[in-house]
């Protein structure tokens, strides 16, 4: 058991946070201000392999590990969140659904131009009625002889104002009548941004990771080819928990990264701020707030990392996944919690980096499964095991 | 800059740890040099350092970022080796093993020390021509053409290989490393490490005893200076400030300014 990370790790992490510290870092206060998604910085981001981390190279992608895509994805929420989360939605549950469940043709035909970044992945499950409880899908897919037609409305989808190819969860009547539990005929479609009938809605103006353009995406008649089918009618609901666990090690390193930089400007602002002529460095109280965040994401760390490493063995990683979600997503809280808290007044100043990270950080607990939905997928993993 | 870096300033050292797996800036502009080359006309590029075992590293950057190989020169008995010994012991290296070569690229200084002579010595070493400071290079067959800006001047010079060139702090802006490359870098990890013996250094040779230079000291200089503020009439003041500093301000300017023709004007 080795804890050190090996030197390609290192040199993937280095390489990461030169770029995003140089191009990214100088925009990010601006991007969150102005609600905007900065273009520019994604046509630099796209010849660097950020759009097709995992991708195999005979599609164009970088053909990384997961320890390299979590630490990718964390150094560049370290920086911006929002961008990777921009990233980690794309590469995860955009991408690896299709290189997982697609045919070699839907393969040929979506994955290149996704991973160049030219296309820019989206999944669409959550709808008004449906979140938490995937079964509760309206969206219907009906088949007619050479096509699907898809018709509902799908809410909360992260670039979902950008997006050029998108995973759309929706249900068909299936061919045993008497079964009425929409899970088992849930399905998953590819869908160009191109099909007529496909519509995006307004920006959502939401607490945190306001470069990420959130929106609805609506399907009116929206008639896609039957080759558009991923995987088999009826798979959608393994198909959709398959990518979240993947999608879950992305927003474990989204929200690790958060958390990375809340502690870093607690330490310099700790060192730096005097109060009753000293440094706040020098209480102890400070000293044990900055001692809980350092512990807590060193935890989360490990936790992430075994996560991705199990995947990378391809042994399954569901509950790791699961567990490492649920713990990075509550350290980056508390210790983006702790870290307004250490800045005083100025943290819940715009002025402070730390106001943005402490909005940030909320939505980790929600998104990709609920924290509540973690504990259910750790729970069903313990209580299936034979005692 | 020495200053960016993490210096200790009571022992005068680099605390290495912390500059931990850092190329030097001005490699990484020579590194671009050579990358360019290979683009335009085809290269072997080969990629040399001379540090502890961790220097690794920066080799495994240089072949992510398109470095056909990667050398490591280390030993314990060449560490602390001022730039003469570095310099000997980068010929060495060339000579012995890597003789048919045509160009060697050098950044023009370290961040560390910025005395710009391993790469004007290397070349005495080996007996070729060099070209510091260059800006802009272009290799036709065994000449190489050389631009670097002196003073106000921009110099254009010719060179016949093989021979040696450090590259300007302010020329061939680094690329950014594509992550793919970092993952192809270590799917061929080797880089080649050679020591102390396999260079032909007697057994006696000692870099830090046998350098002929020293560091003596490393400090920050303090500033003697204070501001001064003038009071008075503005045509008082003008007045004042040409008399007391118009020689400091024509140096600064690069211009001679008529310190007293300004009170006709």
């Amino acid at each position: 058991m080795d804890f050190n990370p090996c030197m390609k790790h290192q040199l993937i992490r280095k390489t990461v946070r030169e770029f995003v510290e140089s191009e990214i870092k100088p925009h990010v206060s601006l991007m969150d201000k102005e609600s905007r998604f900065p273009w520019e910085i994604i046509e630099k981001m796209k010849p660097l392999n950020f759009f097709g981390l995992q991708v195999p190279r005979i599609y164009g992608g970088a053909d990384l590990d997961t320890i390299s895509y979590a630490i990718t994805i964390e150094e560049l929420s370290r920086v911006s969140a929002a961008l990777g989360l921009c990233v980690t939605v794309h590469n995860s549950v955009g991408i690896y659904p299709i290189l997982k469940f697609g045919t070699t043709e839907q393969k040929k035909r979506f994955v290149p131009a996704m991973a160049s970044g030219e296309s820019i992945g989206a999944f669409c499950l959550t709808e008004a009625n449906a979140g938490s409880d995937a079964g509760g899908v309206e969206t219907s897919a009906v088949e007619t002889q050479d096509a699907f037609i898809l018709n509902g409305t799908k809410i909360f989808v992260t670039n979902g104002g950008v997006c050029g190819t998108i995973l759309v969860f929706a249900v068909s009547e299936g061919k045993d009548k008497k079964d009425q539990d929409k899970r088992n005929h849930a399905n998953v479609f590819i869908v160009e941004k191109e099909r007529s009938g496909f519509s995006v809605g307004e920006i959502e103006d939401l607490c945190g990771m306001r470069a990420n353009p959130v929106s609805s995406l609506f399907f009116e008649d929206c008639k896609i080819p039957k080759t558009n089918l991923l995987g088999r009618m009826g798979q959608g609901m393994k198909i959709g928990l398959i990518a979240l666990d993947t999608g879950r090690i992305g927003i474990a390193a989204q929200a690790l990264g958060i958390a990375q930089a809340a502690f870093e400007s607690s330490i310099s602002y700790a060192k730096e701020r005097q109060q009753f002529n000293k440094p706040l460095s020098k209480f102890q109280t400070i000293q044990n707030y900055l001692a809980d965040m350092a512990t807590k994401i060193d935890a989360s760390r490990l936790l992430l990392y075994r996560a991705a490493a199990s995947k990378d063995k391809g042994k399954t990683f569901s509950a790791e996944a699961s567990m490492a979600k649920l713990y990075c997503s509550a350290t980056a809280m508390e210790v983006t919690d702790l870290a307004v808290q250490i800045h005083g007044g100025y943290g819940y100043s715009k002025e402070y980096d730390v106001e943005r990270y402490f909005r940030d950080a909320k939505v980790t607990q929600i998104y990709e499964g609920t924290s509540e939905v973690q504990k259910m997928v750790i729970a069903r993993s313990i209580l299936s095991k034979p005692s | 800059m020495v200053s960016e870096l993490p210096w200790n300033s009571k022992t005068g050292t680099l605390k290495r740890e912390l500059a931990e797996g850092m190329m030097d800036p001005a490699s990484r502009r020579a590194l671009e040099a050579a990358l360019q080359i290979k683009e335009n006309q085809g290269a072997h590029i080969c990629a040399v350092t001379m540090g502890p075992v961790m220097a690794q590293e920066i080799l495994h950057q240089a072949k992510a970022l398109g470095a056909d190989e990667g050398i490591l020169l280390t030993d314990r008995r060449m560490a602390g080796a001022d730039t003469f010994l570095t310099s000997l012991i980068l010929s060495r290296f060339i000579q012995r093993e890597y003789k048919s070569f045509d160009l060697v690229i050098c950044g023009s200084q370290t961040s560390d020390s910025e005395t710009a002579q391993v790469g004007p010595q290397l070349a005495e070493e080996l007996g070729i021509p060099a070209i510091g400071y260059a800006n802009h290079i272009n290799v036709k067959e065994n000449i190489l053409e050389a631009q670097r800006h002196v003073d106000d001047f921009y110099e254009i010079l010719s060179m016949d290989l093989p021979g040696l060139i450090t590259i300007d702090l302010s020329a061939y802006k680094p690329r950014y490393l594509a992550l793919e490359g970092v993952e192809k870098a270590f799917e061929n990890p080797d880089i080649k490490i050679i020591n102390a013996e396999k260079l032909g250094l007697d057994d006696s040779f000692n870099a830090l005893k046998d350098s002929p230079t020293r560091i003596i000291d490393v400090f920050s200089p303090t500033t003697q200076n204070e501001n001064r503020l003038l009071k008075g009439a503005v045509k008082k003041i003008v007045d004042q400030l040409f008399d007391e500093y118009g020689k400091v301000i024509s140096s600064a300017m690069g211009k001679d300014i008529k310190t007293h023709e300004h009170d006709e004007v």
